[in-house]
């Protein structure tokens, strides 16, 4: 170290704002683990959580009333830092990636047409400002298929009455095809610390991911137990494998000669289709797209206008229905679409 | 057309680097960068010391080959200081309406040559090694040069070498070229009227020291009002609002003026950004013959963002067929209203020289913020 060091800028950050759900940062977990090439570091991801109108009421706080009207270059990183950590302020001139996650939240008092619309006219950029992606009526929708491909996803909907949170959240869980795919890792990691004991958190993410990593039946078992090998006690080894063996067997992708991460990958593929079809349904009335419309037909949905739909649709009280959909999950298309072609 | 120009062992480069000008990504905006599927408007970052300048001097080697005239002192290291290869090669790939022509030749330094050859649509025309005097000039018909006396040639380059000429390998290129007559439409002829017409334009300091002989031809041009009038229309436009008035004073000498009430000299007066532009004029602007090429280094370094902006548009619809090299640090440059992903280029530390669209992952847009993506590290790999 010299005397000439001052401080060092530490750029290529990420900035995910989310509701401070859990299953969020499961969800841009999953989606970064399966899709490499986008290039983010977990380490270097900084996750605020709060609600959409909060976030709007610090904006107004820092840009004035008028900030939307008068396009403001809006500085996310800034506000949040100014309010979180005062005296360690962050600029969005070292974040390649800003994504705001939020809930349709119909129900929330708060809930405002105009400043829901406003919040999705102007972050439209990940790279720049931030890109918001809203969920309809929740991110759970991303699990909303009850097989692959699910042609009824098209006119999927839930009455406007039907409360997000526990209601919608038991209803895809019922429904769902996808759930267990998505949670194995999670299971698996449950499984050894709470079951079988392993307490060291290293450990397990170690093993868990030497497991996901298998695309061999044949090499499956072997495998697994050289996984488990300095885990797990000696004695109860034989039990967690054959649990294991089992698990991974029903999972599937192992017969597929894929690695779980490759499998889900092509399973995050189809629900990003399922779900520019339904956006395009939505803003378009067609549900079907031509193959080689795909990236044309994604590139002009425009997510205000399917707000504006939304929010016409849900009005009514007793009539009133959301179209279920899923957006966050375009960061995928949105970063490159070669990603979510075949 | 320059198509492609490779570069290995010079200076800064010690690795091969080079400027492919069909790499082109097919975006819609910006079309005027591109002439018949060339990149003709490129414009190149990098930090400090990257070799920005020695790129743009390796680039124009080639008229230093041909013509046998440097048009800069250059006493630098010529070779790369890392490496043991005793030369550095240079290879250039023009295409000339339905022809490709590649001349690619090595040199041990900037007055030695070690080898050259030159291929026509594949076919290798002649290759000559002065290292170990190995010629081969066997299908020189093919470019209609089939009467060059080559004993004559030889004879010259042997005597070269024992009278320790300046340059003592002379090459056959340049031989051929002065020595032969070729038909007007001979590829050659295209060649020789191509690199006859690159320019290689230093704004960064050198400008600041202009001699006074240079200014001298450059006042005698503005005796012409007309002159006079199209510097005074150009500086406006581009954003210096000024008058100027030419005097010849009682010793004969010219002097240029601001007209103000009183006049005042323009030279020690001017601002750093006025003699930058009013030499980029002087450079440019009154030659009558069109650059084929054109490499400006550090254009921009005087210039406020707009003048910077405006001076590029004004390349573009003076120039609209001239492959201009912009090198700037002028990060506001770095916007697809002006330039594409496929023509704005990083050149690294490490020697690799990288368009934006290939320095990401990500599928860049003409709606992305370039410049907040640069800034903000996005393409870090590759600078």
């Amino acid at each position: 170290m010299n005397s000439y060091r001052g401080e060092v800028r530490k750029r290529r950050q990420n900035l995910l704002i989310v509701e401070g759900h859990h299953e969020k940062n499961r969800l841009f977990w999953l989606l970064i683990k399966c899709f490499p090439e986008i290039n983010i570091n977990m380490d270097e991801i900084w996750i605020y959580g709060t609600n959409i109108y909060q976030l709007y009421n610090d904006i107004v706080r820092e840009y004035g009333e008028e900030w939307a009207a008068e396009n403001e270059d809006i500085d996310l990183p800034f506000v949040i830092s100014k309010k979180q950590y005062p005296d360690k302020l962050r600029y969005k001139e070292d974040f390649t990636n800003i994504v705001l996650v939020f809930d349709y939240e119909r129900h929330d008092t708060n809930f405002s047409e105009e400043k829901i619309l406003e919040m999705q006219r102007c972050f439209i950029d990940a790279a720049d400002m931030g890109m918001l992606y809203i969920n309809y009526p929740m991110i759970e929708s991303y699990q909303h298929l009850r097989q692959l491909p699910d042609d009824d996803f098209a006119e999927r909907k839930i009455p406007v009455s039907l409360r997000p949170g526990k209601e919608y959240k038991a209803l895809v869980e019922h429904e769902t095809i996808l759930g267990p795919k998505v949670d194995f890792p999670h299971r698996i990691d449950d499984m050894l610390e709470k079951h079988f004991g392993v307490s060291d958190a290293e450990k397990r993410k170690k093993c868990c991911n030497e497991i996901l990593e298998i695309s061999s039946v044949n090499r499956m078992e072997k495998a697994i137990e050289n996984a488990l090998q300095g885990v797990v006690a000696e004695h109860i080894l034989p039990t967690v494998k054959y649990q294991l063996v089992d698990w991974v067997t029903k999972q599937g992708y192992v017969h597929t000669n894929l690695t779980y991460w490759k499998f889900i990958r092509g399973v995050f593929k189809q629900v990003i289709y399922h779900n520019i079809s339904k956006a395009n349904r939505i803003q378009y009335g067609q549900y079907q797209i031509p193959e080689n419309k795909y990236k044309e037909y994604f590139e002009r949905l425009d997510l205000t206008e399917i707000l504006k739909i939304q929010n016409l649709a849900s009005k009514d009280n007793i009539m009133g229905f959301i179209w279920v959909l899923n957006t966050c999950i375009y960061f995928i298309a949105e970063y490159n679409f070669k990603l979510v072609m075949d | 057309m320059l198509k492609k120009f490779t570069l290995k062992n010079y200076k800064n480069f010690k690795d091969e680097i080079s400027i492919d000008f069909e790499n082109t990504a097919g975006y819609q905006f910006s079309t005027d960068c591109i002439t018949d599927g060339t990149i003709s408007k490129m414009l190149i970052y990098g930090r400090n010391a990257t070799g920005k300048t020695n790129l743009g001097k390796a680039l124009g080697d080639i008229s230093v080959t041909i013509f046998g005239t440097r048009r800069y002192v250059d006493t630098g290291v010529f070779l790369n200081a890392d490496s043991i290869d005793q030369k550095a090669t240079f290879s250039y790939k023009f295409r000339f309406e339905d022809s490709e022509l590649v001349y690619r030749y090595a040199r041990f330094s900037n007055q030695e040559l070690r080898d050259e050859e030159l291929f026509i649509n594949g076919r290798t025309i002649f290759s000559c090694n002065f290292e170990n005097n190995k010629f081969d000039f066997k299908n020189l018909e093919y470019v209609n040069a089939e009467t060059a006396s080559i004993d004559r040639y030889l004879q010259s380059v042997d005597i070269g070498d024992e009278e320790e000429l300046q340059e003592s390998k002379l090459p056959f290129l340049r031989w051929l070229l002065s020595n032969v007559a070729l038909s007007n439409d001979s590829i050659l002829i295209k060649l020789d009227n191509y690199v006859r017409r690159m320019l290689m334009i230093t704004a960064g300091n050198a400008m600041l020291r202009v001699s006074r002989r240079m200014n001298d031809t450059f006042y005698e041009l503005l005796e012409d009002p007309d002159r006079l009038k199209d510097l005074e229309d150009f500086l406006n436009e581009m954003g210096i609002e000024c008058k100027l008035i030419l005097q010849k004073l009682p010793d004969g000498q010219r002097e240029l003026y601001f007209g103000h009430e009183k006049l005042v000299p323009f030279y020690g007066t001017a601002s750093s950004g006025t003699l930058a532009l009013v030499d980029l004029y002087r450079r440019l602007i009154p030659k009558n013959w069109a650059p084929s090429f054109i490499y400006l280094d550090e254009f921009d370094a005087f210039y406020h963002y707009e003048m910077a902006e405006k001076v590029i548009h004004f390349l573009k619809r003076k120039y609209p067929k001239c492959q201009i090299i912009m090198t700037s640090h002028n990060t506001n440059l770095m916007t697809n209203r002006l330039m594409r992903p496929d023509c704005l280029f990083i050149l690294s530390k490490a020697g690799t020289l990288t368009a934006l669209c290939n320095a990401t992952e990500r599928e860049l847009r003409e709606g992305h913020n370039l410049e907040k993506m640069y800034i903000s590290g996005e393409f870090d790999k590759y600078e």
